[in-house]
């Protein structure tokens, strides 16, 4: 469905993607992890083709941006919008009608409320409503369950498990291990700009294992506590 | 306390630097193009010393942003802000007050400054509790965000043509329909971000008109009571009424273009003083708005044609 050919990206002399070769199948759930930094957001910003990029990313279904929703991490959110209109506003970008967004509002989001006092969860919960009431065929979402409460991310991974059985296409970045694990086929470990591993769904918890032990490593006696 | 002007003094050389202008180059244009744009307002209106106390008052009140006040007193305690604060505000004010004073307005240079620093004390820019209601919910979201900034001018602007009509002044009248043709232009100064633009499944031609649509369709919703107002009791004045109708459609179009021909960055100089030269002779907008507009599907063609 996407086939990544040696993507590579720089801001100025500073390389942040370096020959990235992915490839992408519909109906499968694809996670990427990696230090801040690492690359990540960059990544999903050139598949959505916000950035400029050197290399390829080709699509079955054409254009891919009208069929992809984009889950920022940090959504962006304008004053004095309710969280209705945003999502008006983003439904009507890709001329989607919908007439009972009360009964779509599933994280019950005061939608009558500008959307720029919502907290940093609530922000998130709205953008995805957004994205997933546009009908998309495929997801990128970088980090959805940050900062959302513990029965919205149990939702989220339902989503995101419904979406699959659609045959739908769900990349995603994640900090949060254990949401990664019950959610993904293939998960991506990125490094400086460059995907240094590919991990089945067997294999997860080695990584999990791996991850742990090269992150936390002997850093804790250096903090002397 | 002085770090604090003096960090703000590098802010503004930067944003100037930004703008790709030497700095003396900067702050002799900045006062020049103050000077003359407050010569022309007071060439064209007997009100303007009114117009100018209005827009010197919202200049400063800019300043008093709760999120910006908070963080001020947080750092330098409550008696330092206030002196930060009522000095900002004095400088911001001073300029409109020297050229008031220039022009022999004495009185409403006085009351600028005194106003200005009323500003500290009473803060207007508070939250309010509550979603203020707008017509125009249904297409997002210049006119959405914007009406509810600004939404205290349009009963101003109604009151202005009733007051035309009883005082049988017809310039007046076509001062309140420019006003809202000002406000409504002000909605289209800063470019969103891109995402929003992104998510549009139209090509940057459709894009553009379906912008310009709403935008012309909404400024004549908020303009057609004063037209229709203008039209019945100074019916004689009806071709020069729209003929200023029509020019306010023209200036519409052309900040619409203007924007996204810089888009994602901000209007660059050049462009804002092609903009500003409009407004002196409204004919340049002829070449303008399709000079503009072929900038405009330049720029927005990578981000919405996709070349995936």
């Amino acid at each position: 469905m996407i086939q990544i050919k040696n993507l590579s990206k720089s801001f100025g002399k500073n390389q942040v993607l370096k020959n990235i070769d992915l490839d992408f199948k519909k109906g499968k759930v694809y996670g990427i992890v990696g230090e801040n930094g690492a690359g990540k957001t960059t990544l999903f910003r050139c598949i959505a083709g916000l950035e400029k990029y050197q290399g390829e990313v080709s699509s079955t279904i054409n254009p891919l941006k009208n069929h992809l929703g984009l889950l920022l991490t940090e959504p962006f959110i304008f004053s004095k919008i309710t969280g209705k209109e945003y999502i008006r506003l983003l439904v009507n970008a890709r001329k989607v009608e919908i007439t009972d967004l009360e009964e779509r509002n599933v994280f019950d989001l005061p939608l009558n409320q500008y959307a720029s006092t919502y907290s940093t969860g609530m922000k998130k919960k709205l953008a995805l409503t957004a994205i997933l009431l546009q009908q998309n065929d495929l997801f990128i979402l970088d980090e959805p369950f940050n900062g959302v409460d513990i029965q919205s991310n149990q939702l989220i991974t339902e989503i995101i498990h419904k979406l699959k059985s659609l045959d739908k296409l769900v990349i995603l970045s994640s900090h949060i291990f254990s949401t990664l694990a019950e959610t993904c086929d293939e998960i991506y470990l990125m490094k400086d700009g460059e995907i240094i591993k590919k991990v089945m769904q067997e294999d997860f918890k080695k990584l999990e294992q791996e991850m742990k032990s090269f992150t936390i490593g002997n850093k804790l006696e250096k903090l002397g506590l | 306390m002085k770090k604090y002007f003096q960090l703000h003094f590098k802010l503004i050389n930067r944003r100037l630097i930004d703008f790709g202008l030497p700095l003396i180059v900067g702050y002799i244009l900045l006062l020049l193009v103050f000077y003359f744009g407050s010569e022309y307002l007071f060439s064209k209106t007997e009100f303007a010393k009114y117009i100018y106390g209005f827009v010197a008052l919202g200049f400063v009140s800019r300043l008093s942003e709760a999120k910006r006040n908070d963080f001020i007193k947080s750092i330098f305690g409550t008696s330092a802000f206030l002196k930060i604060r009522m000095l900002e505000n004095l400088i911001y004010a001073f300029p409109f007050a020297l050229f008031l004073i220039y022009k022999e307005e004495f009185v409403m240079s006085f009351l600028l400054m005194v106003s200005s620093l009323l500003l500290v004390i009473f803060n207007f820019n508070v939250n309010l509790n509550f979603t203020i209601p707008t017509p125009f919910g249904k297409k997002p979201f210049e006119f959405v965000t914007g009406f509810r900034k600004t939404f205290f001018i349009f009963p101003f602007a109604y009151l202005l043509t009733y007051a035309a009509i009883d005082v049988n002044n017809f310039n007046l009248g076509i001062f309140s329909l420019l006003l809202i043709g000002l406000i409504c232009l002000s909605y289209y100064i800063k470019p969103e971000n891109e995402y929003y633009v992104w998510n549009y499944s139209l090509t940057p031609k459709d894009f553009l008109i379906e912008k310009l649509k709403i935008g012309l369709l909404y400024y004549t919703a908020l303009s057609i009571p004063i037209l229709i107002a203008l039209g019945i009791f100074f019916y004689n004045e009806i071709g020069i009424l729209l003929v200023f109708f029509i020019i306010s459609y023209a200036y519409i179009i052309a900040i619409i273009l203007a924007k996204y021909s810089a888009f994602p960055d901000e209007m660059s100089l050049p462009q804002g003083i092609l903009i500003a030269l409009s407004f002196m002779f409204p004919p340049i907008l002829i070449g303008l708005i399709p000079y503009f507009y072929s900038l405009s599907v330049k720029r927005l063609t990578t981000l919405l044609n996709d070349s995936n």
